[in-house]
């Protein structure tokens, strides 16, 4: 029995035993020999970056010494430093991995301007495969709207009069060509090439690769715009009615029908990142939906009258937004905060059917209005900029005859440097230099190149990852992150919540604070950053100071005498002493804000006069 | 001159050269290309927990033989497929599992029910019966190669693995050498008048014994000083016993008031860990051959998986036609656990519900340990947490558990008021482990 206990107190835990074993025997003994085969090679080979063993270096992931329990701080350190090392693969590997580089048009001469290369001096540039690129369709089927795929390689083009029409953009076959005879507002793919949805007159319609009708979808009457959320499988559309009506169309169930009660509405765009729908209204209102949602997320009066279009820039998370209203402006907004817009300018021929706007990959912006396509750049149509005036522009090009207008379409092709155009007498494809995302990535279907089989495995695991609509909102980070603080009080601490903490016995409080109340709690980790502020002497003290403590601090400190016989006075008494008192102190904090004021911004005059001053009451009088 | 450069692809670094060629994989790592990729992950492992769930067929088949209820079960220890059962009916029947056969019967082995069972290295087995006898069996033939009649009826047996000891238990813990008729020492607390339900010797240092018995003790001998070392009364009684292979101090208690007790002989003040998950008084433990999880069968008809030291939430299993499960075993591979049960049968489970036997291939073990890295990493999601959770119980289980709950809850409530409403600091109130023992004795 005591030999048992012994032997069990001697005995080292399996993992000391192991380390201590693998340091005092450095030097392989006979059964370490090195194998032949590994040391003939291993003069010329290398183990990859990403195989090598990290044991031995140093990942600065953080200890978690100040918690006492070894198993939790083990699977702790063990987290933390399994996210250093993939940190650092995947540091490794963006250098590692050959990353395609984007294009771009650069000015050699301080004098040259990129907006001055015609189209014909690109595509003279560009040469070979990317020179077919710049493509120009003559279709008599009335103002055209066009749409991409996901990859990038299939287009499908919708005229007003009933010309549909899908096919392959690298090798020009056509999947499919109808003439449907009817009003046809828009199109948009499916999952991928081999379903498409046209918003036709009534209804809209659902239409197989070959052009075959599979659906007739009769839920979405009169539909004007479309819209598909490929990571969703919803597809969306609004009409005439002003209605947004989201369909599954992996199970074909209407997911969330939701009346915008803003009238008939012609403009929808998404959000990629976050799946929210931005819709444009008569009234100059944008709205932002989810299916979970009766009413807009979001709602912001955009324009002084209708919006024409609105479009969300995908290269920053879907951070900004640009419209453009028939009042002939477009506006570049934040959507983190709605407090106006960012930027916004005239256009100086809008066209009677207003401005079509469109943003790229890598967050160029096209805009087309009147007869011609004009292209600005990143940076500085995000700046923040008062005039207001046009950002410098980085590319632009002119519909060949007064006849191409309106423009009715404008996108960038995915993955390459296009944007086609559709207009009144076809579509035409440019070369937008440094448009498009240069990267493929296979994994999520981006890839001009994928093959049947790639396609068909994405599809199915499409369909196993779908998410559920209602887990569209405007935070995408909103999933797995922490689940807000309980709103059930169990401070047992004093305080005004202490007669309802009593009422809860120790054995159902939580964790903490049952830990907290026994005196177990570990403070150390928000202790750090007090110890780290405060002096070694102020840390000693009690943190803990009681009211009257507090009271007596306060009263220290200058002008605070003044304050203090005001508290004093009855507050219902008007005192004259009183008055001309509080009358000083406000005297006193104006100044001090002025002062404050006046060392933030400079001396310069805080309000501009206006037209109304002449009617302010003086304080004087 | 403006310097201009078009995005352009190589086709030939995205297509495959020659047919049949494996089509080139290019990964972006800009987040930017992944969008909702928190949320698509949080789907694959809601997924994942649900497969999990549809392919958890734990059942793997049920051995039949006996006439009455299985009361125990007993494995060889160096072979994998050999399993011997005892029932009420006074028949033995050695098992072997692969091929679901019987090895050996011994109908009549003993008059009355066998209540032990234990094997004594090759292809010899040692069983006890409430006929008062002990009787070793060579393993191919029907009479017994010795017989050691005792005076009273025996309760449970277990052999030294490297000796020719072995241990009885009826009034008192007896020591019997396989060469002698007479038992060569007799083992008991001093002041004890109870019956011994169990009896096991340690895994480690063979010379020890724990025993539990009628008088709710637990108490651990040593052959070489022959005498009781240890003894420890609890709140109930215990029914059965295992030692942990891989911790020689640590042992099991399956005890009546529906929990299991680890306990470190070192500290008997208090287990260390108390399992809560039946709700009747558990019959049989048995620790894995790993010492990662051990199994346990209660007369609540459901066998229980669970992980040491994880005190809640076991693996359930049950079956309609499984009535109380009066022993348990967990196989040398780890892999399945045998349960007797009042109707007869031995039946055969997987230790884990959800695993595929016969062969995987390596994609499919690739699929199935993402699967299970993903559930585990998103296991604190309110859905995956739920779908891994729950477990769907028989109603009376169900039942039982809810009254339990009710119960557990009116007596707290009813500890709290009354601590209330005593003078401050008068009743302190007692932690769940320290409840357990009653007095300590050595």
């Amino acid at each position: 029995m005591d030999a048992l206990i012994a032997k069990a107190d001697a005995a080292q835990p399996l993992s000391n035993k192991r380390k201590r074993t693998h340091h005092s025997n450095p030097k392989p003994g006979p059964s370490r020999k090195p194998d032949k085969t590994s040391v003939s090679i291993i003069k010329n080979t290398s183990l990859p970056h990403s195989l090598r063993s990290r044991t031995n270096e140093t990942v600065d992931a953080p200890q978690y010494k100040h918690i006492a329990n070894p198993k939790l701080r083990r699977s702790l350190v063990k987290t933390s430093t399994h996210i250093a090392q993939s940190q650092a693969l995947l540091s490794d590997a963006v250098d590692l991995l050959p990353s395609e580089e984007s294009g771009f048009a650069q000015a050699e001469d301080p004098l040259e301007r990129t907006w001055r290369l015609s189209q014909a001096d690109i595509v003279k540039q560009a040469g070979g495969e990317a020179a077919r690129g710049r493509q120009e369709m003559k279709l008599d089927g009335g103002p055209y709207r066009v749409r991409y795929t996901k990859n990038g390689r299939h287009m499908a083009i919708v005229g007003r009069t009933g010309h549909v029409a899908s096919f392959d953009t690298l090798t020009g076959a056509v999947h499919s060509e109808l003439q449907l005879g009817e009003t046809c507002n828009d199109v948009v793919f499916l999952q991928d090439h081999s379903f498409y949805a046209v918003a036709q007159q009534k209804y809209a319609f659902i239409y197989d690769r070959d052009g075959v009708e599979i659906h007739k979808l009769k839920a979405h009457i009169s539909p004007m715009r479309l819209e598909f959320l490929p990571f969703h499988w919803l597809l969306a559309s609004v009409g005439s009615a002003g209605y947004l009506k989201y369909q599954d169309t992996s199970t074909g169930q209407l997911v969330a029908e939701h009346r915008t009660a803003l009238g008939a509405c012609s403009v929808l765009t998404q959000n990629p990142h976050n799946a929210v729908l931005y819709l444009g209204h008569q009234n100059g209102c944008v709205t932002l939906w989810t299916p979970n949602l009766p009413h807009p997320a979001v709602k912001v009066l955009a324009h002084l009258g209708p919006l024409s279009s609105v479009s969300v820039d995908p290269s920053e998370n879907g951070r900004y937004m640009a419209t453009a209203g028939k009042d002939g402006s477009v506006k570049v907004w934040d959507c983190r905060n709605w407090k106006g817009a960012v930027r916004e300018w005239t256009l100086r021929s809008s066209g009677k059917g207003g401005a079509e706007v469109e943003w790229s990959q890598k967050g160029l912006l096209a805009i087309g209005s009147g007869g011609s396509i004009n292209m600005y750049t990143s940076p500085s149509i995000k700046t923040p900029h008062h005039p207001s005036s046009q950002p410098p522009l980085y590319l632009t090009h002119p519909l060949p005859s007064a006849s191409h207008r309106p423009i009715t379409s404008l996108r960038f092709a995915p993955l390459q440097d296009i944007l086609t155009i559709g207009h009144a007498r076809g579509t035409s494809s440019i070369l937008v230099p440094g448009a498009g995302e240069g990267g493929m990535d296979t994994g999520e279907g981006l890839d001009l190149y994928e093959g049947v089989k790639g396609r068909r495995e994405r599809e199915v695991r499409g369909l196993l990852d779908k998410i559920q609509p209602d887990m569209i909102t405007l935070d995408p980070e909103l999933v797995g992150s922490l689940a807000p603080p309980s709103k059930l009080t169990t401070n047992t601490s004093g305080g005004s919540g202490s007669s309802r903490a009593a009422e809860i016995p120790f054995a159902r409080l939580p964790r903490a604070e049952r830990l907290r109340v026994s005196g177990k709690a570990d403070l150390t980790e928000e202790g750090v950053s007090d110890a780290d502020l405060s002096d070694a002497s102020d840390s000693t003290k009690p943190q803990v100071v009681n009211k009257e403590e507090k009271e007596k601090k306060k009263m220290r400190g200058k002008g605070k005498s003044l304050k203090r016989y005001l508290r004093k006075q009855r507050k219902n008494v008007i005192d004259p002493a009183a008055v001309a008192i509080r009358a000083k102190i406000e005297k006193q904090k104006a100044e001090r804000k002025a002062e404050i004021r006046k060392v933030k911004y400079g001396d310069e005059p805080q309000e501009k006069s206006s037209a109304l001053d002449r009617f302010r009451r003086t304080s004087k009088e | 001159m403006v310097k201009v450069s078009v995005l352009q692809h190589d086709l030939s670094a995205h297509t495959a050269t020659r047919p049949g060629d494996p089509t080139p994989v290019s990964r972006n790592l800009n987040p930017l290309m992944h969008p909702f990729s928190r949320a698509r992950e949080r789907t694959r492992a809601l997924n994942a927990a649900k497969m999990d769930r549809m392919f958890s067929k734990p059942f793997v088949g049920a051995l039949e033989g006996h006439i009455d209820a299985v009361e125990v079960l007993a494995k060889q220890g160096d072979s994998l497929s050999t399993v011997a059962s005892g029932s009420w009916d006074g028949g033995v029947i050695v098992h072997n599992l692969s091929q679901r056969t019987h090895i050996a019967r011994l109908p009549q082995a003993h008059k009355g029910k066998v209540t032990g069972l234990c094997f004594a290295g090759d292809s010899r087995l040692l069983s006890c019966g409430v006929d008062r006898n002990v009787k070793l069996w060579k393993i191919a033939s029907d009479e017994p190669l010795n017989v050691f009649p005792g005076k009273y009826a025996f309760n449970s047996i277990d052999h030294q693995r490297s000796s020719s000891l072995f241990a009885t238990a009826s009034t008192l813990v007896q020591i019997w050498d396989e060469t002698k008729s007479a038992p060569i020492s007799n083992l008991t607390f001093p002041t004890s008048t109870e019956t011994i339900s169990s009896v096991r010797f340690n895994l480690s240092e063979s010379s020890i014994l724990a025993s539990v018995g009628s008088d709710r003790t637990f108490t651990l001998y040593d052959i070489r000083t022959g005498k009781a070392e240890r003894r420890v009364v609890m709140q109930m009684r215990a029914n059965a016993l295992s030692w942990s292979p891989t911790f020689p101090t640590n042992i099991l208690l399956a005890s009546e008031d529906h929990n299991l007790y680890a306990f470190d002989i070192r500290r008997l003040d208090a287990p260390s860990l108390i399992y809560k998950g039946h709700v009747a008084a558990v019959m049989s433990c048995d620790w894995s051959p790993t010492g990662t999880e051990f199994v346990s069968g209660g007369w609540d008809r459901t066998v229980r998986i669970w992980q040491t030291g994880q005190g809640h939430s076991p693996e359930v299993y049950h079956t309609k036609r499984m009535q109380r499960v009066t022993s348990t075993l967990f196989t040398n591979d780890a892999r399945f656990v045998l349960s007797g049960s009042d109707d007869g049968n031995v039946r055969i489970w997987k230790g884990k519900a959800s695993e595929r036997l016969g062969i995987v291939t390596a994609r499919e073990r690739a699929a199935i340990e993402y699967r299970s890295s993903l559930v585990d990493r998103w296991k604190m999601d309110r859905e995956v947490g739920k779908v891994v959770r729950t477990r769907h119980l028989p109603k009376p289980v169900y039942a039982a558990n809810k009254l339990k709950n009710t119960m557990l809850e009116s007596r707290r409530v009813k500890e709290e008021r009354r601590r209330k409403h005593t003078r401050a600091g008068e009743s302190k109130p007692k932690s769940e482990r320290k409840k357990v023992i009653l007095a300590e004795q050595s």
